[in-house]
């Protein structure tokens, strides 16, 4: 029989520079099934086909700078078809401005600091590598989560748009584990890999 | 300029979250399963300015000119916010939340217009901005007897809303890195 209808489930755009979107493959009756992708900006006249198959792994479609335009609706389709006929998807509009997910931030470091005027945990992190924040192209905003290593509840914290934070007021002698994590303006980012801090047993 | 600065990306962020929250909102309530999205394309009434569409276009503007774009863009949301904001008391069941956001933008992108004005003067003193807008038609269909028609003109409007509200927030941040900055924010 021909393929099912495939269907185009979300796309997403690290940087708002270039963007993924991804479709679930179509029930194929066990034939051997290919997709293509079709896409239509608002100021396209034709359908293009995506351009590149390969960067965002199977059954997606990655689109470069050069195929990248933000506060565009583009209108997409796929299409899968087996040696015994095709099938086309329903419609899927999208704006690049408006499916910003980052990479997580990196290089979270804690660390201990010993001052006559304070003591304090110190948090610092980097944006994520491919974030072009420093021409305020991308504005991202930080969420910190913190825990003794062996309890069970997070605390959160809103941080702003900093990259640093101070923390009073822990626990003398407990090993903390802390996250971050950020995000444009909706869609926050996976949490950071995790970092450790132990806090001196008096202070 | 930088406290200037400051005021106009907090405004222009303002505006923005206002006008995503009444967007989404209408969409949710007024607009699943009618088809809108697919209707709202190539209509919004600022299409016709030639506004970049992705970073290199933007970097590749002169502030001058990115600054009078934005200006263009806020003129040419005066008359339909004015409208929106009287109009949407006339939909049905629209909840205060909706008719408090629309009277709210309004009034802050008169200040944010001004507020660009002054910005304009300082950096580009010799050159007292263009004032080219969009002029927007789109009264005539705010008030169309057949509720699914009136329906989508208000769904269009805010979609192109919140889309130039997006635009003009990341002009604006852009901008301010880029003279406050030196492009390293
Ligand atoms: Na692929
Ligand atoms: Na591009
Ligand atoms: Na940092």
């Amino acid at each position: 029989q021909p393929p099912g209808k495939p269907e185009l489930i979300r796309c997403r755009s690290p940087e708002k520079e270039t963007f993924t979107c991804w479709w679930k493959p179509s029930s194929d009756g066990g034939l051997p099934t290919n997709y293509t992708l079709f896409y239509k900006r608002e100021k396209d006249e034709f359908y293009s086909e995506c351009p590149d198959y390969i960067t965002g792994g199977p059954n997606s479609c990655y689109f470069d700078r050069k195929h990248t335009s933000i506060w565009t609706m583009y209108n997409m389709t796929v299409k899968a078809t087996n040696v015994l006929g095709s099938n086309v998807s329903l419609a899927f509009f999208v704006d690049v401005a408006l499916i910003v997910q980052p990479n997580p931030p990196i290089n979270l470091t804690l660390e201990w600091v010993d001052r006559d005027s304070g003591k304090y945990l110190l948090l610092n992190w980097a944006a994520p590598p491919r974030a072009d924040v420093r021409s305020g192209w991308l504005t991202l905003e930080y969420e910190l989560r913190i825990k003794p290593e062996k309890g069970q509840e997070w605390e959160n914290i809103s941080v702003g748009p900093g990259t640093k934070y101070k923390l009073f007021s822990l626990n003398a002698g407990v090993k903390y584990v802390a996250q971050v994590r950020c995000r444009s303006n909706k869609e926050w980012s996976q949490w950071s890999s995790e970092s450790y801090a132990q806090i001196p047993k008096e202070f | 300029l930088g406290d200037l600065f400051d005021r106009a990306v907090k405004l222009s962020h303002y505006i923005h979250s206002l006008s995503a929250e009444m967007f989404n909102e209408f969409d949710e309530r007024y607009a699943q399963g009618r088809g809108f999205i697919e209707k709202a394309i190539n209509s919004c009434h600022t299409a016709t300015l030639p506004t970049p569409d992705d970073k290199e276009e933007v970097q590749r503007i002169h502030h001058g000119d990115l600054i009078n774009i934005v200006l263009s863009m806020l003129r040419s949301w005066n008359d339909p916010l004015l409208h929106l904001a009287s109009e949407v008391q006339r939909i049905k069941e629209a909840p205060d939340t909706i008719l408090w956001k629309a009277v709210e933008i309004e009034e802050q992108n008169k200040q944010l217009l001004e507020g660009m004005q002054n910005i304009l003067g300082r950096v580009h003193s010799n050159d007292l901005g263009n004032e080219v807008y969009s002029t927007w038609s789109g009264l005539p269909s705010l008030q169309l007897a057949d509720e699914d028609s009136r329906l989508f003109a208000f769904y269009n409007l805010l979609h192109c809303l919140h889309r130039d509200a997006n635009k003009i927030d990341n002009y604006l941040k852009v901008l301010k890195c880029r003279l406050i900055h030196n492009s390293n924010c």
